[in-house]
């Protein structure tokens, strides 16, 4: 029974996880990939590690690929762009893959078929992979790695949110302080073009920091920047 | 109601694990100062607590030297190896705090964000250096990599910086997942994750030919041959760092070569030692072809920050013979050569950023005649030069007998012969910059010396005349629309510091390195499966 669900699970994973690569049309590769997925999951079934297992179809099947999809749906669609690269870089590319393809293939071929042979450890107590057994590990023997892997989520946020927000003032004539509160500080307060000397290079003593209400400047052709962070500016 | 279960919670050693807590910290402390609305707090404070924080991290190594033990339930190591990684980052850090004060960069990602995430960066690294643990030296990996992927591409208005940002992302990933699936195969081979186990597990099974075991040794090479830009796995490093920001570029050639190097170290000559014979001569073959080809590549760069990438591949593979020869001399030559590699591109970095401030470029046509403009700063570059190139009285030189000395006394004579090659072979970039330093009067090149305006490249929002770099220097800003313009503070006080500091320790260092030296001979308690 392990045996063929083993190969089945295998089988699917490795077919799925191709198609995610080749299929051209981004909806179906990110199907492909949630199969992929769910085929990882009932592996990791087949290891015992049944936490593990129900964290994967509700983590990424469940809450990142319905982004992916939703992501999918808004933006995606438009013609798909072809890949570019000489053939040289093409060639370079397929002698990559290959030699990784022998080496897995040694290692998998060399000891993992044997082991499906054999009937498992043994041992294994019925606790193992269940939640309890996997907090344990993380707050005594993992628990540096699992403090830093929340600095890890924190600052892939900061960089997410560093990168998105693309802060305005740095093109001449894109800053606009049209509020009447924004009478009382200088043009361009707050913006980016200040923040790096071209604009009110000396704050005087007028020129306190005043928040320019949301929506203030309305660029004519880019609506979707409306209240766009600047610094000092929404904080 | 049932009980419950009791778990006796890990010793936590504090003030061991105090260095790796003071970048935590200071990088919480910093977010959060960068919050503030006062323009001082943001300018200055922001940067000067960065500063504190690494200092404080530096201190604390030092303070914890003569330690020799492992925290956390063996997750990371406390011995002198891990604590002069932890040094060399500060230091790293330093320097490129100091090249950020004024740059562009650190405005458009917020101050407090921007130095909040080399912190982290710096963090990841004094964890990547001092695991001894797989899954600590993943981690640690991670957490080095992800900050520095968008600390590339932070100059959001400039196309070449997010290209930067992406194909070091890309590369990056790629690179940590095969060697997370090395990890995976070394964990099915030897059922253990803690590096000393695998040592054992490794010496008592003969799973030198396992493989499984080999499959993953491969694989783990590879992985760490992408992060520390060795010859093969090169590809991305003139690209990214060409188009980063030049202090996200310094802490980039720096605080990684570091991490990356005693990371190779620990990972080969401690938990892997066993399977010497299988990963020693593929090294080797490696550290050739990343000496021949990093030296030869430089050889036609005309920017400044491609040559040194080209440079820093050929270091790599210089510092990669140390592990190579798996002895106790080579894992000295090794630290005693990423930290004198510090030292030297922390000095040449200095004078480009501050070459690029005034000139808008990195050219080495923005170098022409800085002997007259500036002495210091030529000055500090041409013993940065002479030292990557190995010149006698500079640490370079050095740096690169220890190199030799362990090579030939390692029986791998023929990767001597390669270094001295590929030595010979840097002196042709090397010199040539320096004599550009030196010799050439700047053709029309009118810089001014004080506030100016330097033309960038176009963003992408903007459907104007691509804006070229203009090689008059001429101040754009005073032409209204006429493409994206950034002016620059022109604060070049703190690179000059940086570049006097450092371009002096690499004279004193060089006439006197035997206090650095006696430092780095510690370091081999680190490493107790080697004996010569």
């Amino acid at each position: 029974m392990d045996e063929i669900l083993f190969f089945v699970a295998g089988i699917a994973a490795i077919v799925a996880a191709a198609g995610t690569v080749f299929l051209r049309n981004p909806f179906y590769a990110v199907l492909s990939l949630v199969v992929h997925l769910l085929s990882l999951s009932m592996l990791f079934l087949l290891l015992y590690a049944q936490f593990v297992a129900v964290v994967q179809v509700m983590v990424y099947v469940g809450a990142v690929m319905v982004l992916y999809v939703f992501v999918n749906a808004y933006v995606g669609g438009g013609s798909e762009p072809e890949g570019g690269g000489g053939p040289s870089l093409r060639m370079f590319s397929y002698a990559i893959a290959i030699t990784l393809i022998v080496t897995i293939g040694i290692a998998v071929l060399g000891t993992g078929l044997q082991a499906i042979d054999g009937s498992g450890p043994d041992d294994i107590p019925a606790s193992f992979g269940s939640p309890g057994e996997i907090g344990k590990l993380l707050l005594t023997k993992f628990l540096l790695p699992f403090e830093a892997a929340s600095f890890l989520l924190l600052v892939a946020a900061i960089g997410a949110v560093v990168l998105a927000r693309r802060r305005r003032g740095v093109l001449p004539g894109e800053e606009r302080m049209v509020a009447a509160l924004d009478l009382l500080a200088p043009t361009g307060t707050g913006s980016m073009r200040e923040g790096v000397g071209a604009i009110n290079p000396t704050p005087g003593g007028f020129s306190a920091r005043i928040t320019p209400s949301t929506g203030a400047g309305t660029l004519p052709a880019s609506d979707d920047r409306t209240g766009d962070d600047s610094e000092g500016g929404s904080r | 109601m049932s009980t419950l279960a009791v778990t006796e919670a890990p010793h936590i050693d504090w003030a061991g694990i105090s260095s790796l807590i003071a970048l935590f910290g200071g990088a919480v402390v910093v977010l959060l100062v960068g919050l503030l609305r006062a323009r001082f707090a943001r300018l200055t404070l922001v940067p000067v607590l960065t500063i504190v924080a690494f200092a404080a991290s530096i201190g604390l190594a030092i303070w914890q030297w003569d330690e020799d033990t492992s925290l956390m339930s063996g997750a990371l190591g406390l011995d002198p190896l891990a604590m002069i990684g932890v040094v060399g980052i500060g230091v790293a850090g330093i320097a490129a705090v100091l090249l950020s004060i004024g740059a562009t960069a650190p405005r458009e990602a917020a101050h407090g964000e921007y130095h909040a995430m080399m912190l982290v960066a710096a963090a990841g690294g004094a964890m990547f250096v001092g695991a001894e643990n797989l899954i600590t030296t993943f981690i640690g990996l991670e957490l080095l990599s992800i900050p520095l992927y968008v600390l590339a591409a932070t100059e959001l208005h400039r196309r070449r910086s997010l290209e930067s940002g992406l194909k070091y992302l890309i590369v990056g990933s790629v690179g940590s997942a095969t060697l997370l699936y090395g990890f995976a195969l070394i964990f099915g081979a030897t059922g253990s994750l803690d590096y000393a186990a695998i040592a054992d597990q490794v010496a008592a099974k003969g799973l030198g030919d396992d493989p499984l075991m080999l499959g993953g040794v491969a694989m783990v090479v590879v992985g760490l041959a992408f992060k520390s830009s060795v010859a093969p796995f090169h590809q991305w490093t003139p690209d990214v760092y060409e188009g980063a920001p030049t202090p996200v570029t310094a802490f980039m050639a720096t605080a990684t070569k570091v991490a990356a190097l005693i990371a190779f170290l620990r990972l080969f000559d401690g938990a892997l030692i066993g399977a010497s014979d299988a990963w020693g001569p593929a090294l080797a073959a490696l550290a050739s072809i990343a000496i021949i080809v990093g030296n030869v590549g430089a050889l036609g760069q005309s920017s400044m920050k491609r040559l040194l990438a080209f440079s820093s591949i050929a270091q790599a593979g210089y510092m990669l013979v140390g592990v190579v020869v798996a002895t106790k001399l080579g894992v000295q030559a090794t630290v005693f050569y990423v930290l004198t590699y510090v030292v030297m591109t922390a000095a040449a970095f200095a004078v480009i950023e501050a070459a690029e401030r005034e000139s808008g470029h990195d050219g080495i046509s923005a170098l022409a005649g800085l002997g007259r403009r500036r002495p210091l700063h030529a000055i500090a570059l041409t013993l940065s030069m002479l030292g990557l190139a190995g010149v006698p009285a500079t640490v370079g030189f050095v740096a690169k007998l220890r190199i030799v000395q362990a090579a030939v006394d390692g029986d791998y004579s023929w990767l001597a012969i390669v270094l001295v090659v590929g030595s010979m072979i840097s002196f042709v970039y090397y010199l040539r910059v320096v004599a550009r330093l030196w010799t050439d009067e700047p053709a029309g090149v009118a810089v001014a010396p004080q506030s100016q305006a330097v033309e960038v490249e176009a963003p992408e929002a903007v459907a104007t005349t691509t804006a070229v770099a203009d090689p008059k220097g001429l101040p754009a800003a005073a032409v209204p629309g006429g493409g994206a313009v950034v002016v620059t503070g022109a604060t070049i006080l703190p690179m000059t510091v940086l570049a006097v500091v450092a371009g002096a320790a690499i004279v004193v260092l060089g006439v006197i390195p035997g206090p650095l030296m006696t430092v780095v001979e510690d370091v081999a308690r680190a490493v107790p499966e080697l004996f010569r």
